[in-house]
């Protein structure tokens, strides 16, 4: 299955200099919605090895650890591997024939890296006007006190007050997030470059995206900067709390470490929540939860009257009672439920062709999110070993021949 | 054409207008969207107009009223798709099924149309009639389970960020699909999964299998990610600051800017992978360092060494920060009844196609006129007559 002919992005090449996680994952977009996509890495290292670059703890050796094995065959699936050292001439050379034949250039280094390189977007554009190049920096590569920032999604999404938003009501110190600032980045990259693909149809030229991951990041806490701008308030941390919503939280059920989550939307749904429940949990008949201002004033006891009577239920057979009266409600899912949620698992597996013998068919995949009727994404390869591809792509693309191909190896060009 | 309720549709169909999309979000006529319930207000006072998060989500959208569950409402829906190229939509599954507004009614007389979907639960799955919310999406994908304390509550991603990341992915499958279109000349009926978006985020894109590979080392603990160490929210002077280290070099660095200290070479740090089961005794040795700092004293040593450590800034001082001032982030906008005043700015900066807000969000049914008589060619009477009835 590795010629994709109909899927939405077959016919593009994508140089992907991507790495740690949100580079290599925008690659992995591209890849698996069709683009051929071309990983650079440094040549004589385990360098690019997405989520577990050179240095990191633990991947010192070529072996990569067996935690890092899914991401190992996430982020870089169906890649090709080219070594290129380049800060040498021949190395540029190289990578400026590639950029001749290709439409996309993705990059996640520090604002200044490409520049130094000398391969800024205003080189790359001269060489192919067609080329679109996307430079997911920190913090942009307009002048201010924040550029050229080094930092990792965890700390970027400090900087720009995201995480701030993050803990429970009755501490301000923040918990560790998940690093969804760096999908974020990605996902919003993919979007732009998807839409200068668009524009090319009409101009036939590229562009050149620049683009924040802090400022991507910062979008969706739209709601308390806005209230900030209105009000002055300055919002922090808040629990499972969320205006206007109330009930709104995980719920303790039976069982170690198990919840469920509940959310009420709007005075319709908690009358029928009330009328199911109130012989169980008489207290919520009191007509001080029946407005949503009452039920705002009165959160803390209208949270433990609920938790008090759950904490005794099962947290599936909660969830299929208050789905049965449509009101939205799942259980907290940690790793081995998932493994069995019939509803994740029919997600994750559909549209998903295993094609090749590499990949073990019985493995549990990361799936694809974008489920298309017609050119749905295939995961057709595994991740390509560093520098893989350098003949095929050396000889039959750039069109270099072997004595030339053995020269730059043996000069460590490649 | 945007079709459905709150935020993930209303941020999908965002970025394409704010892209260049003419973009009609269709509403209630009689509530509109709950988005302009929702708020915040100024001043705290609930008007349709004056929401923030509308005016947020809603910039260079044209806004219709059109009642789709009464049959003349879901007519002229049906009239409208003729003229349009993409419907965005977060209606439910059951909506959809009660209402009739499955793709193959709605694409009847349009084999170009694309739809793109964005529902918690998904299309062809076991639990799509469900209802869902950002939060229990959030639960339902598995992350939460590794956000906050292990004695407490697992967490959601706040202010409902599911439903932001939905619509980032019912947007790119939107793309994604109108790509096919110049492949087949065919539109198709295109969906995500909210669940299965924040799912593929847990454990660096690896989603389900990672957990599994995983194992605990996903569990959730805090302050700290159960992960190398250190990678934790640290209390400073005045607040706290993310110290993260994913390279040996950077964990060196960090030890000669504190003038080498003689636990350093505590042998319990000499493989970061494992140092966490210590983190108690190993906090102890640097916090104090950490703790005798202001954010802003620690930000300069930090930057100075090229460490990737950053402070927690509140939303007042991101907002008021100099940087993104000189970026000229913040945007200002003038509304018919708000007058001016400050918004966000783009997540992108595209060379050729500028972001700007061109238009204000719409007031409700502000386009009915342009939509209906002006292009649908609808008579000012039977206009009337609809309006009256609540039908638009």
């Amino acid at each position: 299955m590795s010629e994709i002919s109909q899927l939405p992005l077959s016919g593009i090449r994508v140089v992907d200099h991507g790495h740690v996680w949100a580079g290599p994952l925008l690659g992995m977009s591209f890849r698996d919605m069709g683009a051929e996509v071309i990983k650079i890495q440094t040549p004589g290292t385990s360098s690019g090895v997405s989520m577990a670059g050179q240095g990191m703890p633990g991947t010192a050796t070529e072996q990569v650890d067996a935690h890092d094995q899914m991401n190992y065959h996430t982020l870089d699936r169906g890649k090709k591997s080219l070594t290129l050292n380049l800060k040498t001439p021949e190395g540029k050379e190289i990578y400026k024939r590639l950029i001749k034949l290709s439409d996309v250039v993705i990059e996640n280094f520090s604002s200044r890296t490409m520049g130094s390189l000398g391969l800024a977007y205003k080189v790359l554009n001269e060489l192919n006007p067609r080329i679109i190049m996307a430079s997911l920096s920190a913090t942009g590569s307009s002048p201010g006190p924040w550029k050229e920032l080094v930092s990792y999604g965890p700390s970027l999404s400090a900087l720009y007050g995201i995480k701030s938003l993050l803990g429970y009501q009755d501490s301000d110190q923040p918990v560790e997030d998940q690093a969804d600032l760096d999908p974020t980045a990605a996902g919003h990259a993919f979007l732009a470059i998807l839409a200068a693909l668009e524009m090319r149809e009409e101009t036939g030229v590229g562009q050149h995206i620049d683009m924040s991951q802090g400022e991507s990041g910062i979008q969706r806490i739209a709601e308390p900067i806005m209230d900030f701008f209105f009000n002055g308030r300055v919002a922090t941390t808040q629990g499972n709390r969320y205006p206007g919503i109330v009930p709104h939280g995980y719920f303790k059920t039976v069982g170690k470490d198990q919840w469920i989550a509940l959310t009420i939307r709007d005075n319709e749904e908690w009358r029928r929540f009330r009328d199911h429940f109130s012989e169980v949990m008489p207290k919520i008949e009191e007509k001080r939860f029946d407005s949503l201002n009452g039920r705002v004033t009165h959160q803390d006891d209208l949270e433990a009257i609920i938790e008090n009577w759950t904490k005794s239920q099962d947290s599936w057979a909660l969830t299929n009672r208050l789905q049965g009266i449509g009101i939205p409600a799942y259980p907290v899912m940690d790793a081995p439920a998932l493994v069995g949620d019939e509803n994740l698992n029919q997600l994750h597996r559909s549209h998903v062709d295993i094609g090749t013998e590499n990949l073990d068919e019985n493995e549990l995949f990361r799936g694809i999110v974008w489920k298309l009727a017609v050119g749905h994404g295939e995961i057709s390869d595994p991740t390509p070993i560093s520098g893989q591809h350098n003949d095929q792509i050396l000889q039959n693309l750039l069109k270099y021949n072997d004595d030339e191909v053995t020269n730059f190896r043996q000069r460590g060009i490649i | 054409m945007e079709l459905g309720d709150f935020i993930s549709v209303g941020y999908a169909g965002k970025l394409l207008a704010d892209l260049g999309a003419d973009v009609i979000k269709v509403e209630h006529p009689k509530s509109g969207d709950t988005i302009r319930t929702h708020g915040p207000f100024p001043g705290d006072i609930p008007d349709k107009e004056k929401s923030g998060l509308h005016l947020f989500l809603n910039t260079n959208k044209r806004s219709i009223t059109l009642n789709t569950s009464e049959r003349e409402g879901r007519d002229i829906l049906l009239k409208l798709i003729p003229r349009v190229d993409l419907i965005i939509s977060n209606m439910t599954v059951t909506r959809v099924e009660k209402e009739g507004l499955d793709y193959e009614t709605l694409s009847r007389d349009n084999t170009s149309l694309i739809l793109s979907s964005i529902t918690v639960f998904g299309y062809d799955t076991p639990y799509r009639h469900w209802e869902g919310s950002a939060l229990t999406a959030t639960a339902a994908s598995g992350i939460s389970k590794k956000i906050g304390d292990p004695n407490k509550q697992p967490l959601w991603i706040p202010y409902c960020a599911a439903d932001f990341q939905g619509g980032i992915h019912g947007a790119i499958s939107a793309l994604l699909a109108l790509r096919m279109k110049r492949k087949t000349g065919l539109g198709q009926h295109a969906w995500v999964s909210v669940i299965e978006v924040m799912s593929s985020y847990v454990g660096g894109s690896g989603g389900v299998p990672a957990f599994v590979y995983q194992g605990n080392i996903g569990s959730r603990n805090g302050s700290h990610r159960s992960s190398f160490y250190p990678w934790q929210v640290v209390p400073a002077k005045d607040g706290y600051i993310e110290v993260i280290t994913m390279i040996d070099k950077q964990w060196d660095r960090f030890i000669e800017v504190m003038n080498n200290p003689e636990w350093s070479k505590d042998n319990r740090l000499n493989n970061r992978w494992e140092s966490f089961r210590w983190r108690e005794d190993l906090d102890r040795f640097w916090h104090p360092w950490i703790k005798s700092r202001t954010r802003q004293e620690l930000f300069k040593i930090f930057s100075e060494n090229r460490l990737p450590f950053l402070p927690v800034y509140r939303i007042d001082e991101v907002i008021e920060s100099t940087h993104l001032e000189k970026r000229n982030f913040w945007q200002t906008v003038s509304h018919p009844i708000m007058g001016t005043y400050k918004t966000m700015g783009p997540p992108y900066r595209l060379s050729k196609n500028p972001w700007s807000i061109r238009r204000p969000a719409p007031l409700l049914g502000q386009h009915n006129g342009d939509i209906y008589i002006k292009s649908l060619g609808m008579s000012e009477t039977s206009f009337s007559t609809l309006e009256s009835k609540g039908v638009i």
